[in-house]
This record gives C-alpha cells, structure tokens and sequence, in this order.
C-alpha cells in the first residue's frame, strides 16, 4: 500500500513540480503588476483553447517529443546528450539539400531520403562525440556542447553560402535561408492549422524506441551497459560500442527533429545567427521533456505535449495580457529547475527507501556499485 | 554520488541555455513602456456622442525578434508606432499589440496568425526572417494587411507592403565622421551576420571612412549572432586591443560592445535607435530609423482600401533617417562641417555611395 502511495506521487512529481513553478511565476506576475489568474488562463487558452490553439501545441510538441527519444536511448546507456541544438541542425541540413537537389523525384521518395539523411545527419554529430567518449574518454557533455557552437557556424556558412536561396543571393539584403521546398515534398497538413503529419510519425517512432529499448537485444544491452558497465563487459558486451550507439541514435532522432522542422513547418531553412532562431531550443526543452516522462518514450508523448503546451501558451500570455517577454523566459527556467531537481529528489528518496528495505530484510551486504562507475537507473 | 554531480552539471548547463536564450534583449537599460494592459475594450464603446464619427481604432500588432527597449532594431520600430498613436490621439485610436523576442521563428509565424485571425488592421512582421512565414499566412487573411522588412520584396501579394532602411546612407555619415575623428586610423566594427540592413549599414561606414581618409584601417568582424551580447562585447574588446579609438556596430546585441567603447573611453557611433543615452560621453551620432513617416503612408493606404503591393524606403533625403548628434558630446567644428556636408551631399545626390559589390 504504501509502496504503491509512493510510486504515485513519484509519477506524479513532474506535475507537482511544473505546478509549484507556475505558483512562484504567479508571485513575479504579481510583482509586475500583472493578474496571475488572467495570465495563466491567457496561457490555458493559448495552449488549448481553441482547435488551433491545440494544433499549435502539438506542433511545438512534435520536436520536443523527437528529441526526448533520443534522449531516453542516450541518458538510459548512461550517456548525456546535450547536443540535441548541434543534431537538430546538422540533421536539417542534410534532409534540406535532399529535398533542394532531387527535385525531379516523386513526393513520398524524397520525403522518406530526407528522413533517412536527417537521421544520418543527427546519428554523425552524435556518434562524434560518443567515439570520442568511448575509446579518448573525453566527457561527452561538453563535447556535445562544443558540437552545438560548430554546427550553428557550419549552418550560418551554408545558408549564406552554398546553400542560400538564389533569388535572396541576387539582392542586397542577402536573407541567409534557403530555397522553399517544392509543394509534393511538404509533409501532410491539417489544414487550417499547421499540425502536420510529423506528429504522428514522432508517436508511432516513441512505441517503436520502446519496442526497442525493452524488447531488443540492442537495446537491452544499452540499458545494461548503463547500469554497470563492468558487469556488461563481463556478461561479453561491448561496452565502447554500445555507448557509441546510444549517442548516435540519440543524435539521430534529434537530427530527425530538424528534418520535420523543415519538412513539416518551415518548408526552408533560415537562420538568425543562433541556433535556437532555428530549433526553437527543442535540443534542449527535449531534455526536460524527457526527464518529465522519466526517460520512457511512451510517457514522453504527455510530457512533449505538456511542455509544447507550456511554450505555446506562455508565448501567447505575452500577445493577449502584454507582460515583457523576459517573464516567459523566466517562467520557462522555472518549470526546468523545478522539474529537473524533482528528478534528483525523487531519485535520493528512491535510494533512501531502497536502503531502508534492504536493512529490514537481509543483513547489510557491500555496497553493489562499484567504485569509479556511475549509473543512471537505480 | 557520482551521478548526481553528473546531473547537477546538467541542471547548471540547462539552467545557463534557458537563460542564455532571455537574456540579450533585456541587458539594455531603457525605461520599460508603460504597458497598459492592451486597451480593455476599447472597441465598444457606447454610441460616442461626438461629432467625427466614432471612428473604430485603427489596430496594430507587431511582432519583434528583440525586446521592445532593445535600444536599436525592434526598439526603433515600437518608438515609431507610440510617435503615431500620439499623433492619432492616444490609445482609443490606435491600438499597438507586440510580441517581443521573437527570434524563434515559427513561435514568430504562430504569433503572426494568431493577430491575423485576432482582426487587426495591419500586422507586422519585423523582421527580415518573417518574410518566409508572412508569404504562407497572407494569402490566407485577404482582408488583412501585413508589412514586413527590411527588404524590397512583397512577393506580389496585394496585401503585403515591404519596407526597407538605406542604413548605408547613415553608415556613411557615420563614417566619415568616425575618419575625421579618429587619431589612430583604426576604427572597430561589431556586425551580426552579414545581411539586411545590417551588411548596408556596415558597407556604407566603411565607404564613408574611406571617402575621407583613402589609407584608414577599419576592421569589421561580423560575430555571427544578433543576440549574443557577451561575444559582442568581446570583439570590440579585440578593436580596442589591436588600437582602434573609434567604435561602431550594428544590431540589437551592440549593448556589449558600447559598454567597452564607454569603460576604454573610445568613441562610438550607433545606429537604429538613439544609443546616446547608453554611454552619452562616447556616444558621438547615432543614425535612428524614423519609420512613422512610411507607416503613416501604408496606415493611408490602408484606410484608403490599399492593403499592400507597395515597398517603401527609408533614407535621409525622405526624413525616415536622422543622425541625431547626442548633445552631451561636443562636436569639433570643423567635423560638423564635414557631417553637414556629407548630409547634405548624400540628400542632394552629390555623393552617390560606392558599396564595391
């Protein structure tokens, strides 16, 4: 009874927590002479209020959802990918110069390579830093940083060189984006919203990351070489390339993001010099969005649409009640600090209770964890 | 244990990215507009009793890639749109609605829809990365107008006006003042990337220095972002470093760089929005964009039945550009008479701007 009371609160953290930020944000509207109930209602009506509304939502899910598989196949092999920005774009760029080049091509073909080539793109600027990781042992949080500020560059160059729309490289303004994608190479829409049919494809892509985290032999050993890899490597796993795998794939899907960025909203590639101008900071918000479904893909599609949801309706709150757009930001780095240090708290009550039922039960053992290693999941 | 450094590491990395994101547009320490909170049913009032018509308020809406107090590109715009609705009498007439720090753009297409569908009168997307979205979401609001820049291009849609800046003619100015200035012969410029008014504005400074001294050394470095506040600020570190005595730079993220012209007392010259007030004892000139005068004209048109197709420009022979000189610099006199010239020169034709392309 009680274990159950407590598996549902910890369910239930990520909600607690998002809640407890909204109430801190409701003391700074408060301080800016705003209403909190007619802002958090504009912030209801703009997420869900209307069919649009909840079209938009879902559109802002969609890449959030993306990116958070990738970062349940990473963070579940006990690799953090914080390159999700770096992946996103380098994915979009190849799927992009796939639907640029072939033109000649039927629709569904050439949206099925730049699916391919945004998830090789994606899979390369993930599996860099997880060869680097597995046999230079350099850490990969700040080798994925680093990837995001090159490939933000690489972006600028090719989106005001090789790439650039030749109608924009005649006049002087120099526009740094690309050519719009011919009307068959455009993903599906449900018009007259802008929801695409890339949501669907991100859903029916998280039962199959399950399918393949829990149900494959790959992905059982990625999961077993991330909570204790000296065991993996005794049962013969190969450690290095499981961790090289679990960055690749999670870089892959987020590479797949950038692509139906481009092929299901943009319809081109356009930068303002930084990434997020691109990725709207789906790289990162797919983090959150993650670690809010507890690393597992299915529980990772609410999450998406709730923190989709968040964003969509914290932009509108600022159109409808005209609070400065600094409290948006803020807003959202509160639900990330809330959200993410739950996950640390329930994680030490984890082990607390963990450790609690071990002394009633048997006799104290060693500690299992061996030293110089670090797991994940307890 | 560990693992919680590791996530600790993650949560102070997330906590950094969501800030970075905020913080470029609010650096600026501009008084905030009073934001009242848009007009509470200003629409609907009760029969009014005067004569001229009870007119309905005329409604904009615009959407900025930067904080409306950014001190150059979104705040030009938003002071333009307060100078109208003072002169159309107050809010009752002209409603202003904005979403600020935009630079995402598709929240930027989703804000755009959102006050197209809202019924407003003219919707604005400022910014030269809306053209793409305003091209899919005009043909779907007719009745609607929409404007957009800096460009020329309307995409021959009958309800989209394009506006530009000729920030080259003021780059120019700014230039040749900056040569006559300047003891050293070395002169800094921050940019953003290499497009829009930006590049002009940068390519005219340039033509302007060289106009007046043929051998000066200008150094443009183009920091391939217009948000990053911190790596502005560290290329003009380098200018200063490498001797430049006279500073410049365009776009919203120059906040930086004019607070290292201000700590090394070397000169700056901004552009966009009056930037004086920032560092008023380096701050020499700034060209400011007036962009009342060609929105008056499509407010015209639009009343008029006229919804778009046209582009307009703004320059220092139309008024749409002032150099305005910040009063609390004095200005050696024989260099006022070079920035009155080449003013004057620039508006009559005299002196035509050779940006070498």
């Amino acid at each position: 009874m009680r274990s159950r009371l407590n598996s549902l609160f910890d369910a239930l953290l990520p909600v607690i927590a998002t809640l407890a930020a909204l109430g801190v944000g409701a003391v700074m509207l408060l301080v800016l002479g705003a209403n909190p109930l007619e802002a958090y209602g504009a912030l209801w009506v703009g997420a869900f209020g209307s069919t649009n509304a909840f079209a938009e939502t879902l559109v802002k899910a969609t890449p959030l959802l993306l990116v958070a598989l990738g970062i349940c196949i990473s963070f579940r092999g006990d690799v953090i990918n914080i390159g999700g920005e770096g992946q996103m774009i380098v994915g979009a760029i190849l799927a992009t110069s796939v639907g640029l080049t072939f033109t000649g091509l039927p629709g569904w073909l050439v949206i099925a390579m730049a699916m391919l080539a945004g998830f090789i793109g994606g899979g390369i600027w993930g599996g860099i830093p997880g060869v680097l990781k597995a046999y230079f042992n350099v850490n990969e949080i700040l080798s994925t940083v680093m990837m995001n500020a090159i490939a933000v560059q690489f972006m600028n160059f090719m989106l005001r060189g090789p790439m650039i729309d030749p109608s924009q490289a005649e006049l002087a303004s120099k526009i740094p984006q690309t050519a719009r994608l011919l009307e068959p190479f455009r993903l599906l829409r449900w018009a007259p919203t802008r929801l695409h049919l890339g949501a669907l494809i991100a859903v029916v892509l998280a039962i199959l990351v399950y399918i393949l985290l829990w149900r494959t032999t790959l992905g059982y050993r990625i999961r077993a070489v991330g909570q204790n890899p000296n065991a993996s490597r005794y049962a013969g796993i190969d450690v290095k390339r499981h961790v090289v795998l679990a960055l690749l794939l999670s870089g892959a899907f987020a590479g797949l993001a950038g692509m139906i960025q481009v092929y299901g909203v943009n319809y081109r590639m356009i930068t303002d010099g930084s990434a997020s101008g691109f990725t709207g900071s789906a790289g990162f918000n797919g983090i959150v969005a993650a670690l809010f479904g507890q690393l597992h893909p299915i529980w990772s599609i609410p999450a998406s649409v709730l923190f989709g949801a968040l964003l969509v309706g914290a932009n509108s709150m600022q159109r409808m009640v005209q609070i400065p757009s600094a409290l948006v930001t803020a807003l959202n780095g509160l639900v990330v600090v809330f959200v993410v240090s739950s996950e640390i708290w329930r994680r030490r009550r984890q082990r607390r209770r963990l450790a609690a039922a071990k002394e009633e039960d048997v006799p104290p053992k060693p500690d299992p964890d061996t030293p110089g290693k670090t797991k994940v999941r307890a | 244990m560990k693992k919680n450094v590791r996530l600790f590491v993650l949560f102070v990395l997330l906590a950094l990215v969501v800030g970075a994101c905020g913080t470029p547009a609010t650096v600026a320490p501009a008084p905030v507009q009073p934001t009242e909170p848009a007009a509470p049913a200003a629409t609907e009032e009760p029969a009014a009793t005067e004569e001229p018509a009870a007119e309905e308020p005329f409604r904009v809406a615009v959407v900025m890639p930067s904080a409306i107090n950014d001190l150059a590109f979104s705040q030009s715009m938003h002071d333009a749109l307060l100078r109208i609705q003072e002169e159309m009498g107050g809010e009752s007439m002209f409603e202003i609605v904005y979403s600020e720090n935009m630079f995402v753009v598709d929240d930027a297409a989703a804000a755009l829809r959102d006050y197209a569908s809202q019924g407003f009168d003219l919707v604005i997307g400022h910014g030269s990365q809306y053209g793409s979205s305003l091209q899919e979401i005009a043909p779907d609001f007719p009745e609607t107008s929409f404007a957009w820049g800096t460009t020329v291009d309307t995409f021959g849609l009958p309800n989209v006006f394009a506006y530009e800046a000729a920030s080259d003619q003021g780059g120019f100015v700014n230039g040749a003042i900056a040569a006559s200035l300047s003891e050293s012969n070395i002169i800094g410029v921050v940019g953003p990337i290499e497009t829009g008014d930006a590049k002009l504005y940068v390519d005219g400074f340039k033509a302007g220095a060289e106009a007046i001294k043929p051998d000066i050394d200008v150094r443009v470095s183009y920091i391939g972002s217009f948000s990053d506040v911190a790596l502005a600020s560290e290329a003009a570190n380098t200018h200063v470093s490498a001797g430049a005595d006279v500073l410049t730079g365009t776009a919203q993220m120059v906040v930086g760089a004019i607070g290292v012209a201000e700590e090394n007392d070397v000169l700056w010259f901004g552009t966009q929005s009056n930037q004086a007030s920032l560092a008023p004892s380096v701050v020499v000139a700034s060209q400011v964009y007036h962009w009342e005068g060609i929105l008056a004209e499509m407010i015209d048109m639009i009343k008029g039945g006229t919804l778009g197709g046209q582009s307009f420009i703004i320059d220092l022979a139309n008024g749409g550009e002032v150099i305005e000189f910040n009063p609390e610099y004095e200005l050696v006199a024989n260099v006022n008479t070079v920035a009155e010239q080449t003013i004057q020169g620039i508006i009559d034709g005299s002196i035509t701007i050779d940006l070498g392309q």
